[in-house]
Order: C-alpha cells, then sequence, then structure tokens
C-alpha cells in the first residue's frame, strides 16, 4: 500500500452505508424512546431500518480490494447479507420481550450488535475490527441485563460481561504483536509483509508473529465459545431467555469466524503452520467436550449451548483445513475449507437460530420452557411447532436432506482433501484424516442428544400442554429459519458451498502464492515450525 | 389398428384407478358404497377385454394359412435402460403390453369371473368393516393381473408375479386380526417367495443366454433388430444349440416360480391354508386366476421348455404327481373348502400334466382346462361361500347337513359345479378333462420315451376317479341326509340373496356349456405365434378326440359318483359311526395332508429357527458391544461435566490456562 495514499477516503466510507443506516435506527430508536411511550412501534422501526440497510446493501457493487480500512469484497458481501437477515430473524424474535420490557434499550441495543456484526464482516483493519467487535460486545451485555429479572439472569450477564472484557484484552494483545511485527494495523500491508520476508527478518521476528496468532485466536475462540474458553455458555444461555440465547449463539460466532478468517488465515500466511494445529487442536477438543457433555443435559438451553460449543468444533475444522492448504503443496486450495467454514455458519446460524424461535414460542412471557421433558407429547399437542423443531434438530445433526447434512459433508471433505507438502512427510495429510474421522464419530454422538428430543416430542405421552404464547412474530422467525434449512437443503446446498468458496477465493488480500515463494513460507527457515 | 393399444392399455389402467380412488376416498367418502368404483371398473375392462379377443380373433382369421400367427405390441415408455449392460447387449425394459390369442383369453377370463365375483361379493361382504379395502384390494389384484398376462417382458412378468403374489397376501390376511388368516397369508407369502426366488434366478439366466428379456423382437432406433427370447427368428429357426445347458436350467428356475405360485409339489402346502381369506379371494384369486399365472407361465415359455428336452418331462410328472397326491388329500378334508383347495391343486396339476407334453395339443388342452376350471371352481368355491354365508361362517362339513331344501339354488348350481368337475358329459369339465387326457394318450403312443406317459396317462384316469368321488363325497355329505344347521347359524338359516345367487347362475351356465368351445378355442389359441412355432407343430395336431379315452374317462368319473353316492347316500350312518375308518393308517395320512406341514417344520422350519436363534444370540453379544461403545461418550460426558463448577473466577482461570498451554507449546515447538 502507498503510505501516502489517504488512510480513508469518502469512496471507503460511503461503502458503510448499510451500516450507517443500521446504526442510525439505533440511534432514532434510542433517542426517540426517551420520548414516545410506545414500546410496539421500535420493532417496525428496527424492521424498517433493517429493510433500508438491505437495500442499501442490494444497490451496492463488490468491486474487490480494500478501500482504505473496509474490505470490499466477496467475502464481506457474503457475510454481510447473513448478518442482515439474521438481524431480520432477531428483531422478529426480539419483538415480544421487547415490548414486554424496555423497548426502545432491547431494540436500540440489538441494531447496534447487527451493525456490529456487518462491520466485521468488513473490517480490513485491526482498529475498525476491535471496535466492530466492542460494537457486537457492548449492546449484548446489556441485552442480557434487562433480559430477565431475576438472580439468575444477573449472574449470567455478570459471568458473560468480565469474560468477554478478559477475551477482548487477549484479542488486543494479539494484535498489538501483529503491529509490532509488521508496522501496519492494515490488513492487506500485514499480508504483503508477513509473504514477501527474507530469511533474515524472519529469524530476527522469532516467535513473534507465532504468539500474536495464538492471542488472536484464543480471544476469537472465546467469541465463538470453543473449548476451553466455552465456560460461559452454558451457564449463560441457561440464565437467560431463549432470545437471547440465539442471539449469543449465533451473533458472535459469526462474528468470531469472520474475524478468524480475515485476520489469522488469510493476512498471516507465515504463521499458517502454528495456525492449522492450533485450529485442528481446538477443533478436536471442543467438538468432544461439546457433544459429550450435551449427551447429560437436561435443560434444553443449557443442552443447545453444548450444541453450539460443538458447533464451534465444527466450524474450526474448515479454518484448520485452510491453513494447512496455505502452505501447500502447489493446488491446495485454502478457500475449500474456509468456505465451508462460511457455508456452515449460514446453516448452523440458520438451523439454531429456528430451534431457538421455536422454543421461544413454545413458551410464554412469564414462564418459558426449560427442559427436554417439558416437550414430551409435543408431536401431537402442537404438531408444526413439533415438526419445525424436529427438522431444526435433524439439520443440526447433519440428517440429509437438511442444510446441515450439505454442512458438514463440505467442511469433512475439505479436511480430507488437505494434503502434506512434499519434503514433509505425510504426517499433516494423517492429522486431517484423524480429524474428520473424529469429527464424524462426533456428528454421530451428537444425533443420539438430537434425536433425544425428537424422540420426547413424538413418543413420549404428552406432559401438559405447552402455553404457545410467543407470539406470531417469533413464529415468523422461526418460519423465515425453517425454509432457509429446507431451501438450503433441497436446492441450494451444492450451489452455495460453491458460492462461499468462491467468494473466499475472491477475497483474499493478496493473490496466492507462486510456487518459489511457496517454498520459502514452506521450508524450515521463515516458519518456526519445522 | 391404433384401437387395439386403447384397448390394451385401458383394460390394466381402469383396475388401478379403481383402485386408487377407492383407497383414497373408501374409508370416509364411499364408506358402503365401495363396490361401485370396482364393479364398474372391472365390468368394463371386461366389456373391453371382450372386444379385444374379438378384435383378435377377426385379425387372426384374416392371416393367410402358414402364417406364424397374430400378435400386436403397444410400446408405453421406457422403464429402465443401461446402456451396454451385457456387451453388446443393452439392458432395454420397455413398458410394452402384448395381445395376442392367449392373452386374450386369459384376460377375458380373468376379468369375467373378477366381474362376477365383485358382484357376488357385494352381497358376502356386506358390513364387513374392511368393506371399502376389500374392493381396493381386489380392484388392484385385476389390475396386477391383468398386467401380468398382458406385458411382454421376462422383468415386467417379474414385477406383476410379485404384485399378484402381494394382493394375495393382503387378501389372505384380510382378517389379520384372526391369528390363523395372518399366519396363513404369511405363509403364502414365504411359500411363494421361494419359488419366486427361482423364477428371479430364471431371468437372470435368460438375460445370460439372450441378451434381452423380451417377448418379441425389438427394433432399435439405429436399426438393428433385438431377438425377442420369444421372437421371430428362434421361433422359427429354434434355440441355439450352445445353450442347452442353462437353457434347461432357466426352465427349471422358470417352473419353480410356476410351482409356487401354482401351488406344485412340494410348494402346494401354502394355498389350502390361504382358505382363511373371505370366500371371493379364494374363488377369484385362489382357483380361477392367480394360481393359473403358473400355467400361464409355463404355456406362453413352451417353445422354450420344449427346445430344452429335459424340462417338460418335470413339468408333467411334477403335475402328475400333485394331482393325485392333492386327490388322495382331498378324499378325506372335512373342510368344505379345504376340499376344493386340494381340487384345485389336484386339477392345476392336471394342467401341467398337459402342458408336460409340449405338443400342441397338450398345450391348448391345459389352457382349455384352465378356462373351465376357472368357471366351474370360481362356481363351487362361491357355492361354498354361499353355504358358509348361510351357515353363519362354519364351513366343516361335519356341521351340517341335507341343505337342499334350505339352499335350493344353491344346490342346483353347486351340483352343475360338481359334474363339470368330476367331469361328465356333456358339461365342460368333460372336455377339457378329455383333451388332456387325449393328448397324454397321444403322446404315449407316438415320440420319445412313451412309458413315461403311460403312466401319467393312468395316473390322470386315478385322478378323475378320486376327482369324481371327492367332489361328490362334499356334495352329498352337504345337500343330502338329514337335514341339520350348526348353532352358528341360528334358527334363520336360508338362502343367500339373489346378488350372491345370481352370479351362481352365471358361473353355472359357463361351467355347463364352456366345453363347447373346444375346438374354436384350440384353433384360436394355435394362431399364438409361440404356439405357432413349427416346432410345436410337430409334437402333434392340435385337436384330437378320441373315443375310447372319452369312453375311459366317462367310466371313470361314473365309477367316482356312484362310490361317493354308495357311501355317502346309502351308507351314510354306517361310514360316520365306524371307528375304524377313521383309525385306520391310510385314512389317517390322507387327513393329515402326508404330514407335509409337519415333515417342513422338522426339515425346513426348525433348522432355520435354530439359526435364527444363534444369529439373535450374535446380534444381542454384538448390540451390547456396540452400548459399551455407546457409553463411552457419556462417560467421557461424566469426566468433564464437574469442569462447569459455575464460578466465575474458574472460568477465568480457566481461559487463561488454555492460552498458556497454547503458547507454552508454541515455544517448545520453537
Amino acid at each position: 500500500m502507498d503510505p501516502n495514499a489517504a488512510y480513508t477516503s469518502a469512496a471507503g466510507v460511503l461503502q458503510l452505508i448499510p451500516e450507517m443506516i443500521v446504526v442510525g435506527g439505533a440511534v432514532f430508536v434510542f433517542v426517540g424512546g426517551t420520548f414516545a411511550k410506545s414500546k410496539t412501534a421500535w420493532s417496525w422501526v428496527a424492521a424498517a431500518g433493517l429493510a433500508a440497510a438491505g437495500l442499501a446493501l442490494w444497490t451496492q457493487k463488490v468491486p474487490g480490494g480494500f478501500a482504505g480500512p473496509i474490505a470490499v469484497d466477496a467475502l464481506g458481501y457474503t457475510l454481510r447479507w447473513l448478518v442482515l437477515l439474521l438481524g431480520g430473524v432477531f428483531v422478529l424474535a426480539l419483538a415480544r420481550p421487547a415490548a414486554a420490557g424496555q423497548a426502545p434499550e432491547v431494540t436500540g441495543s440489538l441494531l447496534l450488535a447487527i451493525a456490529g456484526g456487518m462491520i466485521v464482516s468488513v473490517s480490513g483493519e485491526l482498529v475498525l475490527l476491535f471496535v466492530a467487535l466492542e460494537t457486537i460486545s457492548i449492546p449484548t451485555y446489556v441485552l442480557l441485563y434487562v433480559g430477565r429479572k431475576d438472580s439468575a439472569s444477573q449472574e449470567s450477564a455478570a459471568k458473560y460481561f468480565f469474560l468477554s472484557i478478559l477475551s477482548s484484552a487477549v484479542t488486543l494483545y494479539g494484535f498489538c504483536f501483529l503491529y509490532g511485527v509488521t508496522g501496519s494495523t492494515h490488513l492487506a500491508e500485514i499480508a504483503r509483509v508477513l509473504q514477501n520476508t527474507s530469511v533474515a527478518a524472519v529469524a530476527d521476528w522469532g516467535p513473534l508473529p507465532d504468539l500474536a496468532l495464538v492471542l488472536i485466536f484464543v480471544g476469537l475462540a472465546f467469541k465463538i465459545a470453543a473449548a476451553p474458553f466455552h465456560f460461559y455458555a452454558p451457564d449463560v444461555y441457561q440464565g437467560t431467555t431463549h432470545e437471547n440465547a440465539m442471539l449469543l449463539a449465533v451473533l458472535p460466532k459469526v462474528a468470531g469466524i469472520a474475524a478468524l478468517i480475515r485476520v489469522t488465515t488469510l493476512a498471516m500466511p507465515l504463521a499458517a503452520g502454528t495456525g492449522w494445529r492450533i485450529a485442528l487442536f481446538l477443533a478436536v477438543v471442543t467438538m468432544t467436550v461439546g457433544n459429550m457433555t450435551a449427551l447429560w443435559q437436561k435443560n434444553v438451553r443449557r443442552l443447545l449451548a453444548y450444541s453450539s460449543i460443538a458447533h464451534a468444533g465444527y466450524l474450526l475444522i474448515g479454518l484448520a483445513a485452510g491453513f494447512a492448504a496455505t502452505l501447500g503443496p502447489q493446488g491446495s486450495r485454502p478457500e475449500e475449507g474456509l468456505g465451508a467454514s462460511v457455508f456452515y455458519l449460514v446453516v448452523y446460524a440458520f438451523s439454531t437460530a429456528g430451534a431457538f424461535a421455536a422454543l421461544a414460542y413454545l413458551g410464554s412471557p412469564e414462564r418459558q420452557v426449560d427442559t427436554v421433558a417439558e416437550l414430551a407429547g409435543l408431536g401431537r399437542t402442537r404438531p408444526v411447532s413439533a415438526a419445525a423443531l424436529a427438522v431444526f434438530m435433524f439439520s443440526l445433526a447433519g440428517v440429509p436432506p437438511l442444510a446441515g447434512f450439505w454442512g458438514k459433508l463440505s467442511l469433512f471433505l475439505s479436511a480430507l482433501d488437505v494434503r502434506s507438502s512434499p519434503g514433509l512427510g505425510a504426517s499433516r495429510q494423517t492429522w486431517f484424516i484423524v480429524l474428520a474421522v473424529i469429527g464424524a464419530l462426533n456428528a454421530a454422538v451428537a444425533a443420539t442428544y438430537y434425536l433425544r428430543v425428537v424422540a420426547t416430542m413424538y413418543f413420549l405421552p404428552p406432559a401438559k400442554e405447552p402455553r404457545a404464547e410467543g407470539g406470531g412474530a417469533v413464529r415468523t422467525a422461526g418460519g423465515l429459519c425453517l425454509v432457509a434449512v429446507l431451501l438450503i437443503g433441497l436446492l441450494l446446498g451444492p450451489m452455495l458451498i460453491q458460492a462461499t468458496q468462491d467468494a473466499v477465493q475472491a477475497s483474499a488480500p493478496v493473490p496466492p502464492p507462486k510456487p518459489a515463494q511457496q517454498a520459502q513460507i514452506d521450508g524450515a527457515p521463515p516458519s518456526i515450525v519445522r | 389398428m391404433y384401437d387395439l393399444g386403447y384397448l390394451m392399455v385401458l383394460i390394466p389402467a381402469l383396475p388401478l384407478s379403481a383402485a386408487v380412488v377407492t383407497a383414497a376416498l373408501g374409508k370416509r367418502v364411499l364408506r358402503e358404497q365401495s363396490h361401485w368404483p370396482a364393479l364398474a371398473a372391472v365390468a368394463a375392462s371386461f366389456l373391453a377385454s371382450a372386444v379385444l379377443l374379438y378384435r383378435v380373433y377377426e385379425a387372426s382369421r384374416s392371416l393367410p394359412p402358414g402364417s406364424t400367427g397374430f400378435q400386436q405390441t403397444v410400446s408405453l415408455w421406457n422403464w429402465a435402460f443401461i446402456e451396454g449392460a451385457r456387451p453388446p447387449f443393452d439392458l432395454a425394459i420397455n413398458v410394452t403390453l402384448r395381445a395376442d390369442p392367449l392373452t386374450a383369453v386369459m384376460l377375458v377370463m380373468v376379468t369375467l369371473v373378477s366381474t362376477i365375483v365383485i358382484i357376488y361379493s357385494i352381497g358376502y361382504m356386506r358390513g364387513d368393516e374392511g368393506y371399502w379395502r376389500f374392493f381396493a384390494y381386489v380392484s388392484l389384484f385385476v389390475f396386477s393381473m391383468t398386467m401380468l398376462v398382458s406385458v411382454s417382458n421376462f422383468a415386467l412378468l417379474y414385477v406383476f408375479w410379485e404384485a399378484v403374489g402381494v394382493c394375495s397376501y393382503l387378501l389372505i390376511g384380510f382378517w389379520f386380526h384372526k391369528p390363523e388368516a395372518a399366519a396363513a397369508g404369511k405363509k403364502a407369502f414365504l411359500v411363494n417367495r421361494i419359488g419366486d426366488f427361482g423364477f428371479a434366478l430364471g431371468v437372470f439366466l435368460l438375460w445370460q443366454i439372450f441378451g434381452t428379456l423380451n417377448f418379441e423382437s425389438v427394433t432399435q432406433p439405429d436399426g438393428t433388430v433385438v431377438q425377442g427370447i420369444l421372437g421371430e427368428q428362434y421361433l422359427q429357426q429354434g434355440y441355439p444349440a450352445g445353450s442347452s445347458t442353462l437353457l434347461v436350467a432357466a426352465c427349471l428356475l422358470l417352473f419353480a416360480g410356476a410351482c409356487g405360485k401354482s401351488a406344485q409339489f412340494p410348494l402346494h402346502v401354502w394355498l389350502p391354508d390361504a382358505m382363511e381369506g373371505p370366500t371371493p379371494v379364494s374363488a377369484l384369486i385362489h382357483a380361477a386366476t392367480m394360481v393359473t399365472a403358473g400355467v400361464y407361465l409355463v404355456a406362453r415359455c413352451a417353445p422354450l421348455f420344449l427346445a430344452s428336452q429335459v424340462a417338460p418331462y418335470v413339468v408333467a410328472a411334477i403335475g402328475g404327481f400333485t394331482a393325485i397326491l392333492a386327490a388322495l388329500i382331498a378324499l378325506t378334508q372335512t373342510d368344505l373348502k379345504r376340499v376344493l383347495a386340494y381340487s384345485t391343486v389336484s386339477q392345476l396339476g392336471y394342467m401341467f400334466l398337459s402342458l408336460g407334453t409340449c405338443s400342441l395339443a397338450g398345450v391348448t388342452a391345459g389352457m382349455f382346462h384352465l378356462f373351465t376350471h376357472a368357471f366351474f371352481k370360481a362356481l363351487l368355491f362361491l357355492g361354498a361361500g354361499s353355504v358358509m354365508h348361510a351357515m353363519g361362517g362354519a364351513i366343516d362339513m361335519r356341521d351340517f347337513s341335507g341343505l337342499r331344501r334350505v339352499m335350493p339354488r344353491t344346490h342346483v348350481t353347486f351340483l352343475v359345479g360338481c359334474l363339470a368337475l368330476a367331469g361328465v358329459v356333456p358339461l365342460s369339465g368333460f372336455w377339457s378333462k378329455d383333451a388332456i387326457l387325449g393328448a397324454l394318450h397321444d403322446r404315449a403312443h407316438e415320440g420319445l420315451d412313451p412309458w413315461i406317459f403311460h403312466v401319467l396317462y393312468y395316473l390322470g384316469l386315478v385322478t378323475a376317479v378320486l376327482t369324481a368321488f371327492y367332489t361328490f363325497r362334499a356334495f352329498f355329505r352337504t345337500f343330502y341326509g338329514p337335514e341339520r344347521v350348526p348353532a352358528e347359524a341360528g334358527h334363520h338359516a336360508h338362502e343367500s340373496p339373489s346378488v350372491m345367487t345370481l352370479p351362481l347362475v352365471v358361473l353355472a351356465i359357463g361351467a355347463a356349456a364352456a366345453g363347447g368351445l373346444q375346438w374354436w378355442f384350440a384353433d384360436f389359441l394355435g394362431r399364438t405365434p409361440s404356439l405357432s412355432a413349427p416346432a410345436m407343430k410337430a409334437a402333434g395336431p392340435a385337436v384330437g378326440f378320441h373315443w375310447d379315452v372319452a369312453l375311459l374317462s366317462t367310466v371313470a368319473a361314473a365309477a367316482g359318483i356312484g362310490l361317493a353316492a354308495a357311501l355317502y347316500l346309502k351308507w351314510r350312518s354306517s361310514i360316520e359311526s365306524s371307528a375304524a375308518i377313521y383309525q385306520s393308517p391310510l385314512y389317517r395320512v390322507s387327513w393329515r395332508k402326508f404330514y407335509f406341514d409337519e415333515v417342513y417344520l422338522l426339515t425346513v422350519v426348525w433348522p432355520l429357527r435354530a439359526v435364527g436363534y444363534i444369529c439373535f444370540f450374535l446380534d444381542f453379544m454384538i448390540d451390547n458391544l456396540v452400548n459399551l461403545c455407546g457409553w463411552i461418550p457419556r462417560g467421557l460426558g461424566i469426566v468433564l461435566r464437574p469442569l462447569q463448577v459455575g464460578l466465575l473466577p474458574f472460568y477465568a482461570l480457566a481461559m487463561v490456562l488454555g492460552l498458556l498451554v497454547l503458547i507454552g507449546s508454541l515455544l517448545s515447538w520453537y
């Protein structure tokens, strides 16, 4: 990048018009909330804001490359659409709790978090990225705090608050090292520096790039609830409402994976050797811990919390494969694993959001569904809700022909496509085969608890009839998720996998390394990993 | 000629649509009116079949003398296509329907009997809670059966072979809440599966030999001709000599399928049990139509069997043996429907005996017996059903007697059926049985291996005596003697309603008069391409009437009837009170059906069950091993759960420790 060029430009700022609309909406809600007493109007305002942002996004072109700190590329475009659509689901799901409580605070905070998620998707610069991540976190604290007025809720809000701050600090620490090594906060510049470097420079840096990677990875692993940074999730989900749990399970995960892809896999090729090991290790631990512990859960939000932990593990498979493919050999496609992860995000987000929406619908504002046992006989008492919940469970379990199947398929295939570089022995490929096998075993174990929910609904006699007073808005949210899951599963799956992989490929900050440089990266001296 | 194609499609399509309509609307909408779709569709199907028969007859008559017979096919769509399945052959299964004299005759017979039985069922099944279900199944059966005789390809023949088996299973177990009915349905299905397995292997072998499964030759789009198994070239020039061993195997395997479906020894055990189904089903499926599918198959493939040289002997031997075996069992049975069931087995054996001669005369005689048998056996079954209806469900002949005054119309029509079955001049059974014996007689006096056919000829005569005896034994025991009705009938034992007796009358007329069609029938059937092959014609002329044979068979029938009259009219009381007869070993062997069920239980069922138990045990072990593996994740869960202590400082510590471990490992790599 030309150091004399303006750090940011009018064209770059204009790229953020959709986010500005969403933030503007949030401001309008916050300010208006002090004057107008209405409680139901704010959700409409939020929905209108999101629709306007969608319109603005629709008219944007995807030129590719960077406009200052804004990464205007296909990956950003894809992720922004995902966050925006999920934002619509969140607004619908939270409409009723908002109307029942502090509507302006809830709606405004939600809009800010959505805006934060969209900015993370397009961040091409470390400071912007950090600010965007905090733009998600801080409104989330508020949402958790106002969600329910009991001690469990307060406790969960406090836990999330403190641990989130800790993770932010670790992330920031990693960013510092990255800046220190490369002299830039700009991801394109960082990628350039970390790629075109001499043996001497690499020796000079020592382990610092890898240290930065570890710190960033750990900080963001908290966002996606990967073990052993996952402990907050079960407690927090259980202590809050279904609607808040939905937000927590989905939005930070999208942001975390987006940031991990942008910063670690795409911008730090030099540290890829460390990266694939960490990602693989965390994937195995996270999947296993999540699934094994989920087997024992009776509380349905806790069950889904462990489920979301396990899915963080699956998401890391694609990341690990992406790292490994960055190292070569020639012809490896980092975008295969990374695209699979992005696609899995889509699948996971709609399945999980749908499950939470269905559960929220089945409860009432006073009393929500807490245990799996309360779902007994739902197939007879609430056939439509039961069928929808069953579809989400099957999708999460990865049963064809639903969306989750395509997600797991693309992830495991990307792991199996990893090849060892010549001269390094077969170890890397072996590790990834082991990873795919462990992933498949975990998927089988996971089916146990997902299907237990289905079995409870269909094979047990009805307990007492659920209230099902969640309201029409959350029902619509669940319906949208159902359509997405079925549509992706039956029709769009393979096409979307290809599309996300193409998007990732088009969004690499620097062109793929040439074979000569490849050898340098892959060889012994530049990397600390031998 | 297009209208012939429309007819061919219409005949099976109508019952199928009736089945769909009845299945969809029967339970809620049609309810007590559920018979209308089936009746309308099958009756229309019969009319279409009659028109088809007439057109085929016209067309075949206008053929020049010495031509190769008449057939027409209509190809609907391509069901399966595998290019180069066995180079150079493609596996192409076209849904092709055919019209030729053999198919036309079968279609008319099937749809006519079906129509009559459906009318009868309106009365017989009235008030049953599965009323709509019954007519849905019967319509489905008529569809499957008409397709079975219409298709022009061995693969599709197999498909509908199984389809009629399924319908049979559904209808035997129609009253599935009765354990005997459910067990009988299962038995029928399983025994049939054994035969069908042979059939499937036979079809595979045919594919191996011929590289096609089509009956007729098919001209492909590129102009090459795939010679059908029953196509012009093979019929006129004979089958390739090199494949004779395979051909024998294929024919015998096909015959195994025929044995299962047509209840021939050793697979005959299912048919008597199948009488647990509703009586109209016994009449339609297990007497007149489905069980003749095996006969149709062998008749259809007659040139093939003839070319294999060995297979016809097996067919004739099995047929002859079954005929006399079943007749011997029928002598002592007291369940009226079972007597008729064993009679059916015996008569089917007669048909195979006739087909086994593999001369044109034998095949047409066998088919003609199939045709007349359909009338008089359906008549007898429906008559038995009428008795059963009046007796409140009792069908054991020891429970009732002297019903001729109670049920006069049933009595007369049943008598016609008995006379026809016994082969009394001039009823239809006489002519068809005589044709069979004549064909055997001819075969015994000319051609190869005369002694075998001599034996079979006399076997046939003895069977004729036995047939006449057991038929009239049943008749006299039911309708003569002191008037007795069982308790189940209550005080109002009465003649059945006319919706049931009218079909009896129609069938009785058919059973009495159908014999007159014999010469026309044989001539017409002989115009089927596969039966007009030179090889078939060389094996003997179509029809020959032998005065000596006719005389002998009449004497045989008279002897049987006379013996029955003597025993059951004159000395009835002394017979029934004589314990010595019931204790005699011969009586017991016949009464216990030659212990076939027991032998099969000992040699087949128990060993298989023992193997089953061993497998079950292994499965149990493996299952538990798998369950043990299933506990590993849960065990891991138990270990991991206590980490979730709920304390914020511990969570923070865990995160920091995780970070330190990662950094530590990083530095250790460095």
